[in-house]
């Protein structure tokens, strides 16, 4: 495959969009990357499917745009191993979270966030973060005792003296809810919620 | 008494490139002094008979040469003036800096009156003053007995010069006495290290004007201009030189084994040992952190050499230069732990692979893992510790290790062509002839893969390399039974003491910093003390070498040329001085220092910049030469005889910003009449009080350069900000003063501000009016 | 050693220890009681969105927003040192932390947000915490203490298999302040040294992930699972008993998922998980029910801990 680089187009712009990112905590590290591919040597998604980090920053540097639609980057576990190591102090971790963000704003991926609402749920209506019902089958089926135990999860804490209780004051919620409001976060939310709507 | 002085003017014609557009007739007519001359051609040798007359004749006592640029023809005129003394010569540059840049005869006539007026008035300000000479000592320290100060120390006693090695360990030699095989790019071949390097070190044990210290380091060192009195403390060796015949019957006897680092720990020697088989001194150690004093080797000894006593010595020496060779040491391995070194025998390091494969090794030269077994498959993992940010990490790239792979790779390939040897690299480094090698190794079926590898882990018997073959955007786990880092090079310990104790600069990481990486590489900012080999930055023998030839050729500059200082410097009034240390901390340039109780300036170390005045509470310091007074004269000599309507602009500019000025001229660009240009010897000198009172009369704008590069550049950018302040504070127009960086290339660019300051100050001067 | 700070601590609640092992805080407060640590849990700390956040929900400025909430509160009870149970939390609020003071137009906008909406009283001053001074997990005070750990040891696990989990998220986001390494983490090691047992200290996948990989475990198991066997696998080898967690996140992917890994890799993994605070509670005497919280384990911790010997 070939490809031509014309006169006036500038790939770089990409990096200096990522750069510019609030997320980014490398400065121009992402331009500093010389391909060494001691990211991927440490990546587990790398070593157990096709996702590779230092190719994302070649695409990115090449100004490649379509790694916005490429399902491969939801496979980074954000472990951070590649930002704790890289030789040039770039950040392929930072850089993968900053393009998922970057697509979502684009409303690129939302059906990767279908499932993910749960979070979004409790934490605006509850203040408090939680792993979404909808996994719950699942983790019943995997998971021998779970939900027994989640049954029970009351008194185990009674037992272990824990206060303050689990659920914050309607106060703290109504803050959090705010917050969460004039952030933009409900909106964005209500948006891929109306997404998923259509979708389905 | 300064004013009754008698100046005589010589003006110079310049074969028409002054007379042309200066009218020199008015220029006679204005000058009020007690002789005018004007010829032709001044610079020419029958100009020193006519100033030398002229000065005889009338008796003067200051001369002013009104002829083109200081830079140009300084040296000859002041070498014309004599018998007077150098220093009451001035010359107004009536050329450079005003007839090549202004058209305008009559405007230009004016400028010149103006620039001679002011030399006039700065002459007179003058005092005769001698060039301070220092001749230093000729012995040599040299810090550091490896290959680069062996270099160095040979150099220099070849040229009849005293030297003393002060070397750390029992014996010189340094890390080219365990490296194995060296190789040339040129050849394509591997040759005996030491082979190479024993000629030196005979010829250098066998030299007159050579001693050698070993078990020694400088511990103590005091510096008095061109002279340093270093302590050096020698640890004993338990084992007399002059009686040891090192035959080794010690070592049989002795009953303790410990890993012997000279191997990189891979065997084991006894606790009394000889370095290497070609350790010089040719004798024997006792390693007392071991030994448990049985006594069995002094029994054994026929020499009588053992003496189980003894005690560190102190040794003082006075030297007049010392070059730093203290050499480099390898990245500590546990700091990156990923790579198994310190839990698995055969990950190894290049330098551990060299005492493998060298034939005085722990296995006589064969390559075998730690079971006794060849190795199936070598993998080398290139910039452990460099071109690594992270922390414990190195930035650079220590240059050597590439090479250094290509030739242990081949060392394997020709004792073992079945051994597979893989170089996992990011770049392969081969600049130069070492690009040939690079293919040679290539041709020895050598592999390379493309990845920076993340860890390597046991499994089984064999190790699993875990990296990206990033050509083909791949993470593979490469299988190998050997596995050898290519670890950083970074600055010994003994370099970063060395540079403590002698105060010199070192570099973000710790190596000795050089003055200027281009054109001063192997001097130090420490006046007399020079660099060579690994303790500046990572390089190879050959580049080691080099730059140890280089420093004692340097050494010679000072011992045969001795030193000539502008007298310009600092002087200390020690009734005044109270040995508050403040102008030491301030000092740019290291001058200062408190020996014997007193603040002593190094004269060889003092730029005369001044920056020591300010701090002084008790006005015990004064720089020689009435700088203060001759800046003051000059500006009032510019602004003595300025017309209402006229617009003067003072800019003060040094040495760099000076030639930069001159090559407007030589460039016949232009700029504004208004512009009068004042050369100083620093632009430091130019002090708040100057500014101010170049303002209070009459000077409508003051422009000051400076080269960014000089030492004193932050220094000035404060001072001008702080008086633009004060000046705001005062109610006048901070935009009255510029400033600005000079380049002497970017003469344009100054052109081009000195014609928009000048536009700026006539819109301030019509805004007012 | 970084300055550790043992008073006016907050301690941070965590969504994922309240729910899933709530022993691990019981343990912390049985652990922080026994050293004399100064700490103090608030009912107006919300959790630190870390499970939305990293699932692509949260933006930066969701998330920082909530933290200068929660900054907010500690600064107003005088407890500027927030001590987080969970890697996560650790990660995100030190991240919080670092850009609120040193990106200016993230803390404007904040600032500006809740100025315009009547909470002008959680706005963020500049270097009003401090990412080193001010943000610690657990670890790093238990690390601190870790000569009175010596003093407090009533039970010996010495005979026991250990082997450790770093959670990446204190160990190489902020590598620059992890105590005792991040490329071969030893935090963990020496606290269990300090609690006078030996670990086996490096392993295959030693400094890997857990495999949790946020999203991955729920919408990517196969890849998620497959993570976690490379380092089960690698335990398994080394024929460990007791893993021990600083993480609630990698304790609900071992313990919780340990019988499924097992299935789908053919093998029988024996190991129990606990939090550091949980096996240091336990050396020191904390009661299994009422401190331990061995109730919400899904891997029996009697399975392996059978009986205590008293330390001699």
């Amino acid at each position: 495959m070939s490809s031509k680089q014309n006169i006036d187009d500038s790939p770089i712009d990409f990096a200096e969009e990522i750069i510019h990112d609030y997320k980014n905590s490398k400065d121009e590290g992402v331009l500093k990357c010389v391909q060494c591919g001691m990211c991927t040597s440490t990546c587990p998604a790398a070593r157990h499917s096709d996702y590779n980090p230092r190719d994302i920053i070649e695409r990115v540097l090449d100004g490649d745009k379509s790694i916005l639609n490429d399902d491969l980057l939801w496979n980074c576990f954000y472990c951070y191993t590649c930002h704790s190591v890289c030789p040039v102090g770039n950040s392929v971790c930072e850089v993968n979270q900053i393009l998922k963000q970057i697509a979502i704003s684009n409303e690129i991926g939302y059906d990767k966030l279908y499932e993910y609402m749960g979070f979004a749920d409790s934490y605006f209506t509850a203040a408090i973060g939680a792993i979404p019902e909808i996994f719950f089958e699942d983790i019943k089926k995997d998971v021998p005792g779970w939900w027994e135990f989640r049954q029970n999860l009351g008194e185990i804490r009674d037992e272990l003296e824990l206060t303050p209780p689990l659920m914050p004051s309607k106060e703290v919620i109504d803050e959090v809810s705010k917050i969460l409001t004039i952030t933009g976060f409900k909106e964005k939310i209500e948006k891929i919620r109306s997404s998923q709507e259509v979708s389905q | 008494m300064r004013d009754d002085l008698k100046v005589g003017v010589f003006l110079c014609e310049c074969g028409g490139n002054i007379s042309d557009v200066i009218d020199l007739d008015r220029v006679r007519e204005e000058l009020d002094v007690e002789f005018v001359g004007q010829f032709e051609n001044l610079c020419s040798l029958n100009g020193r008979k006519i100033i030398r007359d002229a000065i005889f004749d009338h008796d003067l006592d200051r001369v002013v040469v009104a002829a083109c640029s200081p830079i140009s023809h300084e040296k000859t005129f002041q070498d014309y003036v004599k018998p007077l003394n150098p220093y009451l010569m001035d010359m107004a540059n009536i050329r450079e800096q005003c007839s090549w840049v202004h058209d305008d005869s009559k405007k230009a006539t004016n400028k010149a009156i103006t620039l001679i007026n002011a030399s006039i008035e700065k002459v007179k300000q003058s005092d005769a003053v001698d060039p301070i000479y220092c001749q230093t000592p000729d012995e040599v320290a040299i810090i550091g007995g490896g290959i680069a100060g062996m270099n160095a120390a040979l150099s220099l006693a070849r040229q009849g010069t005293k030297v003393t090695i002060i070397e750390q360990s029992p014996s010189i030699g340094g890390h080219m006495a365990k490296i194995g095989k060296v190789f040339s790019p040129v050849k394509i071949a591997e040759e005996c290290g030491m082979c190479l390097l024993n000629p030196i070190l005979n010829e250098l044990v066998w030299n007159n004007n050579i001693e050698v210290l070993t078990n020694a380091k400088v511990i103590e060192a005091e510096r008095r201009a061109g002279t340093y009195n270093l302590i050096v403390e020698q640890s004993p060796r338990y084992v007399d030189i002059e009686k040891c015949i090192a035959c080794g019957k010690c070592a049989q006897v002795c009953e303790v084994e410990v890993p012997d680092d000279w191997n990189d720990g891979l065997s084991t020697r006894k606790a009394i040992y000889r370095p290497f088989g070609q350790s010089y001194p040719e004798s024997y150690v006792i390693d007392m952190e071991n030994c448990t004093k049985c006594g069995e080797c002094f029994r054994e000894c026929n020499m009588k050499a053992i003496k189980l006593r003894g005690k560190n010595e102190r040794i003082p020496l006075q030297v007049g230069s010392i070059i730093v060779a203290t050499g480099h040491k390898l990245f500590d391995m546990n700091k990156r732990p990923e790579y198994g070194y310190t839990r698995y025998d055969d990950v190894i390091t290049q330098s551990e692979l060299g005492r493998i494969t060298g034939v005085n090794g722990p296995t006589k030269g064969k390559l075998l893992k730690s079971n006794g077994e060849v190795p199936k498959r070598v993998v080398m993992i290139q910039c452990v510790g460099s071109r690594d940010e992270k922390p414990d990490g190195h930035k650079y790239c220590s240059k050597i290790c590439c090479t250094v792979a290509l030739k242990n790779a081949n060392i394997i390939k020709h004792k073992n062509p079945d051994t597979d040897v893989v170089v996992c690299y990011t770049d392969v480094r081969t600049p130069g002839m070492f690009e040939k090698y690079y293919k040679h190794t290539q041709e020895n079926e050598v592999r390379f893969i493309r990845g920076r590898p993340g860890e390597v882990v046991k499994k089984g018997d064999s190790f699993i390399v875990r990296t990206e073959d990033t050509l083909k955007g791949e993470f593979i786990e490469i299988e190998a039974d050997m596995v050898v880092l290519s670890t950083a090079m970074e600055p010994s310990d003994g370099t970063i003491e060395i540079a403590e104790i002698l105060n010199i600069g070192t570099t973000e990481d710790g190596f000795i910093k050089e003055s200027h990486p281009k054109i001063k590489p192997v001097t130090t900012d420490v006046q007399g003390v020079f660099v060579c080999g690994t303790a500046q930055d990572p390089k190879d023998i050959t580049e080691s070498i080099m730059q140890a030839t280089a420093s004692a050729s340097k050494v010679s500059e000072y011992n045969y040329g001795g030193v000539e200082i502008e007298p310009f410097i600092a002087e200390i009034d020690k009734e005044k001085c109270n040995l508050c240390g403040d102008c030491i901390q301030r000092c740019k340039y290291k001058a200062m220092s408190i020996q014997n109780d007193e603040i002593y300036i190094d004269p060889m170390a003092c730029t005369g910049c001044g920056k020591c005045l300010i701090g002084c509470a008790h006005k015990a310091i004064t720089v020689n030469g009435n700088i203060d007074e001759k800046i003051t004269a000059t500006i009032k000599g510019v602004l003595s005889k300025k017309q209402p309507d006229e617009r003067t602009i003072l800019v003060f500019l040094d040495n760099i910003g000076y030639t930069a000025a001159d090559n407007i001229g030589v460039n016949r660009l232009s700029y504004p009449e208004s512009i009068h240009i004042i050369k100083v010897i620093s632009v430091n000198r130019v002090r708040p009080k100057h500014i101010k009172y170049a303002l209070e009369n009459g000077a409508d704008g003051v422009f000051i350069g400076e080269f960014p590069g000089d030492l004193m550049y932050d220094e000035v950018e404060r001072k001008v900000q702080r008086v633009k302040k004060t000046l705001e504070e005062l109610n006048e127009d901070p935009e009255r003063i510029a400033f600005s960086k000079v380049y002497i290339p970017y003469f344009t660019g100054l052109a081009r501000k000195l014609i928009d300051f000048d536009k700026q100050i006539q819109e301030l001067n019509e805004a007012e009016s | 050693m970084k300055n550790v700070p043992d008073s006016n601590i907050l301690l941070f609640r965590s969504c994922l220890v309240s729910v899933e092992y709530p022993g691990v805080e019981s343990s912390t407060k049985f652990v922080f009681d026994k050293l004399g640590v100064d700490y103090e849990i608030s009912e107006k700390q919300t959790c630190c969105t870390g499970l939305g956040h990293y699932s692509d929900v949260f933006t930066q400025i969701d998330t920082s927003a909530i933290g200068a909430r929660n900054f907010k509160i500690a600064k107003n009870l005088n407890r500027p040192n927030l001590v987080m149970m969970c890697a996560t939390c650790y990660a995100i609020n030190k991240k919080s932390v670092k850009l609120l003071n040193k990106n200016d137009d993230l803390r404007n906008e904040i600032n500006g947000l809740f100025e315009d909406n009547g909470l002008k009283h959680l706005t963020y001053e500049k270097n009003d915490l401090l990412p080193t001074e001010n943000i610690f997990h657990v670890v790093d005070i238990l690390y601190g203490k870790k000569d009175e750990i010596e003093k407090n040891i009533k039970y010996d696990l010495s005979e026991y298999k250990i082997a450790t989990h770093h959670g990446c998220h204190y160990c190489k986001v902020h590598y620059e302040d992890t105590i005792a390494g991040f490329r071969d983490p030893n935090i963990l090691d020496e606290l269990v040294e300090a609690c006078g047992c030996k670990t086996i200290g490096w392993y295959d996948h030693k400094r890997a992930t857990c495999g949790t990989g946020f999203r991955q475990r729920y919408s990517n198991p196969d890849l998620s699972f497959t993570a976690t066997a490379d380092k089960m696998n690698a335990l398994d080898e080394e024929d460990v008993e007791i893993l021990i967690h600083l993480c609630p996140n990698c304790h609900i992917q071992f313990d919780r998922y340990q019988h499924l890994i097992s299935k789908r890799e053919n093998k029988n993994y024996k190991a129990i998980h606990l939090n550091i605070a949980q096996f240091i509670a336990i050396v020191m005497g904390g009661d299994f029910n009422k401190v331990i919280g061995v109730k919400s384990h899904t891997v029996p911790i009697d399975s392996i801990i059978k009986e205590l010997k008293e330390v001699k």
